[in-house]
């Protein structure tokens, strides 16, 4: 076992509150778990030596940050700074039908029932999630009550100074027929140890918009999960957008746990130096007549790595489901490395399915029409590799959001091509 | 054949695609502001002869010269036979997602215009002359945010292919097949186009299977295509000879060449 797991372990096991018979639980769990290493499949090609060096630790979090304001978006604002709540930050008043409230604040039947939907919906395999069940200091539950709308987004912040490290946790439920944008975004400035796990539970007929942004670069290792349940006639949109770091790594599960139940997915990545994001999608259809539609898409460039596993599982009820993935990689360099291993699992006899992955040149088809307008062929080149990406961010449907990470994924381009 | 103000000059040319020789000894000759059909069945060549002029991979040239106003085009990048002033409008165009038509459009005119030695057109200049485009070929502005070409009706396509040579201005278009899954309505608007962009110098090859097309875009002269060669040019009337005749007697024809021989 790492030395650094073992002092996160120590440090659990002083920990003392609401939590405490779930993270007992993680600890059992944790105390058999392995070190992975280059044979423990789940974490192949992502070593974790930037884990065992790493220098962060537990500082202050009485520092000066903010989340960035994006224009046209108004968000009901969630901020942790350093790993901690900041309720100064955060939007206090809030529309009706939408409880926000850190778990040690519930009255004790909610509370029961927050201990109880804690890792329901999270695997137990995930390392880092149980690392995270053991160190996450409290839950931030956010609940819609049934049929309720919520026009504004939630935003979750999770800010990180120089050297920081936070083990962030938030349960989301939407009650029947709710509705809820959810953002998850991430921001750090270097050195830092981020692990950040949200659980969705979707009841029937709800809806889920959901993004994650990954954004951080450089020296920081940032691991995280979200993972969704669906109930009957329920329906999930997810974006996720990640630049790589020395380590970054991210599970979704998505569970069709209910029938009727549409999922869609759209990933993009963009990487570029040594850095090296890891990508492990599950979708587990449990019941029949689910849809699910993922797409993954990533440039690596120089010598960076990506890492894409992408489960479908159909169990032998799941009749009727209609599954479809699509991983395409674009390679910028002859050292830009990618890894991805798409996998389809069907005990269900009448399902459609599809699944690729593709590690391609560009669309030499469409590199001869724009170069007979005139286009030279590096200029072609640039545009198709952006418009590559560009088709999911056209995607997703908040275009607030879309105009905000536009630009940023352009400037990152801009710069992966100079190389 | 060759003559100092012609716009477009082909001798000879021998072309190929993977090993398969296609355009076999063609020669024509277009002056400015000059309208030329080339008509043929399907295999003659018709629609490698456009290719081929535009420089696209895995189309060779085996033998032969094409000058554009006095440039040799077959020493150019595709790009650059673009900004020499060739167009293309393509059979089938792609469709490329994530490209808004606009973006495309602004980097074809601006490397056209950076080309010419002229100053860069603002965003704004330019957006207001694709809206004026796309009122002239009746396509909703809304199109211009859209991917290039992607999910457009095979009618919009074409006429998307027409907005992009009224803005790029070019010296001479090759329509290969522009009739090709279009209905009446849309042929009209097309044709209404090209004869709006119709100048003393612009010229025009129309590639086309049909005579149908002929009856709205006017030619000056018509050729028959037939093995890779020209075997037959004559004024619009000959378009309506081929319509009666269809192009069965080509097959004919080189079997008479060889008992001649």
């Amino acid at each position: 076992m790492s030395e650094w797991l073992e002092s996160a372990i120590t440090r659990a096991q002083n920990l003392d509150d609401w939590l405490a018979p779930k993270r007992a639980h993680a600890l059992e769990l944790l105390a058999q778990t392995k070190w992975p290493t280059r044979k423990t499949e789940a974490w192949r090609y992502t070593p974790l030596r930037p884990v065992e060096r790493t220098q962060a630790g537990v500082v202050s979090h009485d520092v000066d940050l903010s989340p960035e304001a994006i224009t046209g978006l108004t968000a009901i604002e969630l901020v942790f700074v350093n790993g901690k709540f900041d309720a100064a930050q955060s939007t206090k008043e809030l529309p009706a039908g939408l409880l926000v409230s850190l778990g040690r604040n519930l009255d004790a039947t909610q509370q029961a029932a927050a201990l109880n939907a804690f890792s329901a919906i999270k695997p137990e395999r995930h390392l880092f999630g149980l690392v995270n069940d053991a160190l996450a200091e409290d839950v931030m539950i956010v609940s819609v009550a049934q049929g309720v709308e919520i026009a504004q987004p939630i935003r979750i912040s999770s800010l990180l100074s120089q050297g920081a490290e936070s083990h962030t946790r938030v349960q989301v439920s939407l009650a029947d027929g709710a509705r809820l944008t959810v953002i998850e975004d991430i921001q750090s400035q270097g050195d830092t140890l981020s692990t950040a796990f949200v659980e969705y539970d979707i009841a029937a007929n709800a809806y889920l918009e959901h993004y994650r942004f990954a954004l951080q670069t450089g020296s920081n290792v940032a691991i995280g999960g979200s993972h969704f349940n669906l109930s009957d006639k329920s329906k999930m949109h997810s974006s996720i957008v990640g630049f790589g770091s020395d380590l970054s790594r991210l599970d979704t599960d998505i569970i069709h746990g209910g029938e009727f139940a549409d999922a869609k997915l759209n990933a993009i990545y963009l990487l570029d130096g040594k850095e090296l994001f890891d990508l492990h999608a599950t979708v587990e259809h449990a019941m029949p007549n689910g849809t699910t539609e993922e797409n993954v898409r990533c440039i690596v460039a120089d010598r960076a790595r990506a890492v894409f596993n992408g489960r479908i599982h159909i169990h032998r009820d799941a009749q009727k489901t209609l599954a479809a993935l699509n991983n395409r990689n674009l390679l910028m360099s002859d050292k830009a490395e990618i890894n991805t291993k798409p996998e389809l699992e069907i005990y269900a006899d009448d399902v459609r399915c599809a699944h690729g992955a593709t590690v391609a040149e560009i669309d030499k088809q469409a590199l001869y029409y724009l170069q007979t307008r005139g286009v030279s062929r590096s200029k072609a080149q640039v545009m198709l590799n952006f418009g590559f990406i560009n088709e999911l961010i056209d995607l997703m449907p908040n275009a607030a959001l879309a105009e905000w990470v536009r630009p940023i994924i352009r400037e990152r381009f801009a710069q992966m091509e100079v190389k | 054949m060759s003559n100092t103000n012609s716009l477009l000059t082909i001798k000879d040319l021998y072309a190929s695609v993977e090993d398969k020789q296609i355009i076999k000894g063609l020669n024509l000759d277009i002056k400015p502001g000059e309208v030329h059909a080339i008509m043929g069945p399907n295999g003659a060549g018709k629609s490698t002869l456009g290719y081929v002029l535009s420089g696209r991979d895995g189309y060779s040239v085996d033998g032969g010269s094409v000058a554009l106003a006095g440039q040799d085009l077959l020493e150019m990048e595709t790009e650059d036979r673009a900004r020499a002033g060739l167009f293309l409008a393509f059979q089938y165009p792609v469709e490329i997602p994530g490209v808004s038509n606009l973006e495309f459009l602004k980097a074809s005119v601006d490397a056209q215009r950076e080309a010419r030695g002229e100053e860069a057109i603002t965003s704004a200049e330019f957006l207001k002359e694709a809206k004026i485009a796309c009122k002239q070929v009746d396509l909703p502005v809304s199109f211009l945010k859209r991917g290039v070409n992607e999910g457009f009706s095979g009618g919009e396509k074409k006429r998307n292919e027409l907005m992009q040579m009224l803005l790029l201005k070019p010296k001479l278009c090759i329509l290969d097949e522009t009739d090709s899954g279009l209905d009446i309505d849309a042929l009209q608007v097309v044709a209404e186009g090209v004869n709006s962009q119709r100048s003393a110098d612009r010229s025009f090859i129309v590639v086309t299977h049909y005579q149908r097309l002929l009856d709205y875009i006017k030619p000056d002269f018509v050729h028959v295509l037939s093995d890779g060669k020209i075997v037959k040019s004559g004024d619009a009337s000959l378009a309506h000879e081929l319509e009666a005749q269809g192009y069965a007697w080509l097959q004919k024809a080189p079997a008479e060449d060889e008992l001649e021989g």
